[in-house]
């Protein structure tokens, strides 16, 4: 059994970096997600520059972004993300050795994490509406909204994704050699992750 | 049991290889990783609420863009297995990110937002 165990570790470990029968090497799938991810560096790169450029609202414009943000709750939510990157890759490493057991336990431990930050942005939203600071209160609001509530979007079909892939995995419908399929899954998921970084430095932290 | 362990064409049986390996020594970068960033994360915290630690508002802006890019690219490197991947996806995805600096910096640039007394364009 253990010539059998490192016969398999040998053969199948690096199943998501295998060279792939196209001209650069790479599957087009996971090249396709790299240009999809330095493109979505544009998208959110125009957002936070909104954001930068409106930041301080006008006098008589109502309550600034700074003025009612909680830190210590946007540092817990800012964590738990943070820490979903770990099981991410977690649950990455747990199909290319074969372990299907702990890829849905660290598939379901990501959904959840990521669900929990949404659920805490959510929170922050109406905490924020009820302290006078709605979508269209002033042009800082509306910048403000834009950027966090379009990385929430991200987050939230980076959910959906990881449900999708931990029903394919219950199903029997996702084997080691299609890792490659978590790997990309968890690129996007840790691209949002690298997004809220800069966002919570931007928008939060930087005085 | 198949002989040939190579052929990537027929789906794996999940049972045979549930558990095969015991340990995989990458998950343990994985983990001091996640820790280094836990720790960057409560000294950027730190800078919020105990700003007399990091010294002016400058000093303070300066350091917290430094922690903020190195959790950014130890992100990009470890998880997102720049590091073990082929270079091309490097250049690919930081190029992307380069143009986007440089873009949005002009931008800021061009509408006077690093000067005092321009709040807005």
């Amino acid at each position: 059994m253990a010539e059998i165990s490192m016969a398999l570790r040998d053969e199948f470990s690096p199943h998501a970096h295998i060279d792939h029968d196209t001209n650069t090497g790479i599957s087009n799938t996971k090249l396709g997600m790299w240009v999809f991810l330095a493109s979505e560096c544009l998208l959110f790169g125009g957002l936070i520059t909104t954001y930068l450029l409106y930041k301080t609202p006008v006098a008589g414009e109502g309550p600034s972004p700074k003025q009612v943000y909680d830190l210590g709750f946007t540092s817990v939510s800012s964590f738990l993300l943070l820490m979903s990157s770990l099981t991410m890759v977690l649950a990455v490493a747990a199909i290319e050795r074969g372990d299907h057991h702990r890829l849905r336990t660290w598939l379901a431990a990501t959904a959840l994490l990521g669900s929990t930050f949404v659920a805490g942005q959510v929170y922050e939203f109406t905490a924020f509406v009820h302290e006078g600071m709605g979508y269209t209160t002033s042009r800082s609001s509306s910048a403000f909204y834009t950027l966090t509530g379009f990385h929430g979007v991200h987050v939230t079909v980076g959910i959906i994704m990881l449900v999708s892939l931990l029903i394919l995995s219950l199903r029997g419908k996702l084997p080691e050699h299609r890792a490659e399929t978590v790997e990309v899954v968890g690129l996007y998921w840790h691209f949002v992750d690298v997004v809220w970084i800069v966002i919570f430095g931007v928008v939060y932290l930087i005085p | 049991m198949p002989t040939d362990l190579s052929d990537h064409a027929e789906a794996i049986p999940t049972n045979v290889l549930d558990g095969a390996v015991e340990e995989y020594p990458r998950e343990k970068l994985y983990v001091w990783v996640a820790i280094f960033l836990a720790a960057v994360t409560w000294i950027e915290v730190m800078t919020y609420l105990k700003p007399g630690w990091f010294g002016n508002v400058d000093t303070r802006i300066a350091t917290l863009l430094f922690l903020m890019a190195i959790k950014f690219f130890t992100v990009a490197y470890v998880f997102m297995h720049l590091k073990f991947d082929r270079k091309m996806l490097t250049v690919i995805f930081y190029s992307g990110l380069g143009l986007a600096v440089v873009v949005y910096v002009a931008i800021l640039t061009m509408l006077n937002v690093w000067y005092p007394g321009h709040p807005h364009p």
